[in-house]
């Protein structure tokens, strides 16, 4: 038994044919054949479909993965530090030119004591106890429109000199005390 | 005979392909960037100062050493530049100066990232600095100077 629609469209072309033989109606134009072809296509025939869930599930779950293992670096921040120029010191210096004694702040880690670290100031300075303190007499001694009776401009050199076995945090401490009294020179020397 | 009768009983079925385009894409962002970070950061305790004046991540390029540490001890296990590792002493660091002179070659602007443990004694950290300082000197770039850039935690709590 043929399906009406197929009964229907065949018969709507074949009178087309032959309207247009008999010259009695206007020649089928090309949008109409098209609306044809396509209404026969949905109508009838197997369409191909690729199954797509697995792979969905398989992504999904690869994505999940990346999401939980991937661990961004959340929090890190940086001291930028200029180091010295290797070039400049091999270069002959002007015997004019008066040097800047550099403040020098030592810096060592010890197991014993209150405290875990010891720090001592090169010169006839108070010597600072803790982080805290070596930042107040920094900022105190700086140069500036807050502070009187500074001593050091804000460029003058800072030297942090720990000890072969300080850990790498006490020194940042050291430094970071001295960027915090808005110190501009200050650098690493090589360990004691 | 109406239309809905002759094309059968209704089929409804999402498109799903814009879905599964952005699917791949966050795939592909993730296997990117956990490369890189595993690249670029090996897992250590980074110091964490107290009051930090630090800055974020500029949009510089940037070459990272990795002081990778030995547990508990203060002792290192080698530098790590890339995906190389170097070992501590006089060979391993010549190596990495040269790796790093290569860099600065490429990219006179380059500043390097210095990572360390916090517990990590002073005298494996300051041959890096010195590594990066000597690699600098070697390149006849103008601007060419060590840039070091110091790799801490900041504190949540910490005041910007």
């Amino acid at each position: 038994m043929t399906p009406p629609g197929r009964t229907r469209d065949s018969g709507a072309e074949s009178g087309s044919v032959s309207g247009s033989l008999s010259g009695g109606g206007a020649p089928e134009s090309a949008a109409t054949a098209r609306v044809r072809r396509d209404r026969r296509r949905r109508t009838g025939g197997p369409v191909m479909q690729l199954n797509l869930t697995a792979m969905i599930d398989v992504v999904f779950l690869l994505l999940v993965y990346f999401m939980v293992a991937t661990e961004f670096k959340v929090g890190e921040e940086v001291y930028r530090m200029d180091l010295p120029d290797r070039r400049q010191a091999r270069q002959e210096r002007d015997p004019f030119d008066l040097d800047e004694e550099p403040l020098r702040i030592s810096v060592a880690s010890n197991s014993f004591g209150p405290r875990p670290y010891r720090l001592s100031i090169d010169g006839p300075y108070p010597q600072p106890e803790d982080f805290d303190a070596l930042y107040e007499f920094l900022r105190q001694r700086q140069i500036n429109e807050l502070t009187s009776g500074g001593l050091f401009a804000a460029d003058h050199p800072v030297i942090i000199q720990p000890t072969r076995t300080t850990s790498w945090e006490h020194a940042i401490e050291a430094f970071n005390a001295a960027a915090r009294a808005r110190y501009t020179n200050v650098i690493f020397a090589q360990p004691q | 005979m109406s239309a809905v009768y002759k094309r059968g009983n209704a089929v409804l079925s999402a498109n799903l392909t814009p879905m599964i385009d952005v699917t791949f894409l966050l795939i592909v962002f993730f296997v990117l960037v956990s490369q890189i970070v595993e690249v670029e950061s090996v897992e250590m305790e980074l110091p964490q100062p107290t009051d930090p004046l630090t800055e974020k991540f500029g949009d510089e390029q940037r070459a990272v050493i990795n002081i990778v540490p030995r547990r508990e001890t203060g002792q290192i296990e080698g530098y790590r530049l890339g995906t190389r590792t170097y070992p501590p002493g006089p060979e391993g660091l010549e190596a990495l100066t040269q790796q790093l002179a290569a860099l600065l070659e490429a990219n006179p602007a380059l500043s390097v990232n210095l990572r360390a443990d916090r517990n990590t004694h002073y005298e494996f950290v300051e041959p890096a600095l010195q590594a990066v300082a000597n690699a600098a000197a070697r390149v006849t770039g103008a601007e060419a100077r060590g840039k070091v850039n110091l790799v801490v935690i900041r504190d949540e709590g910490a005041p910007p």
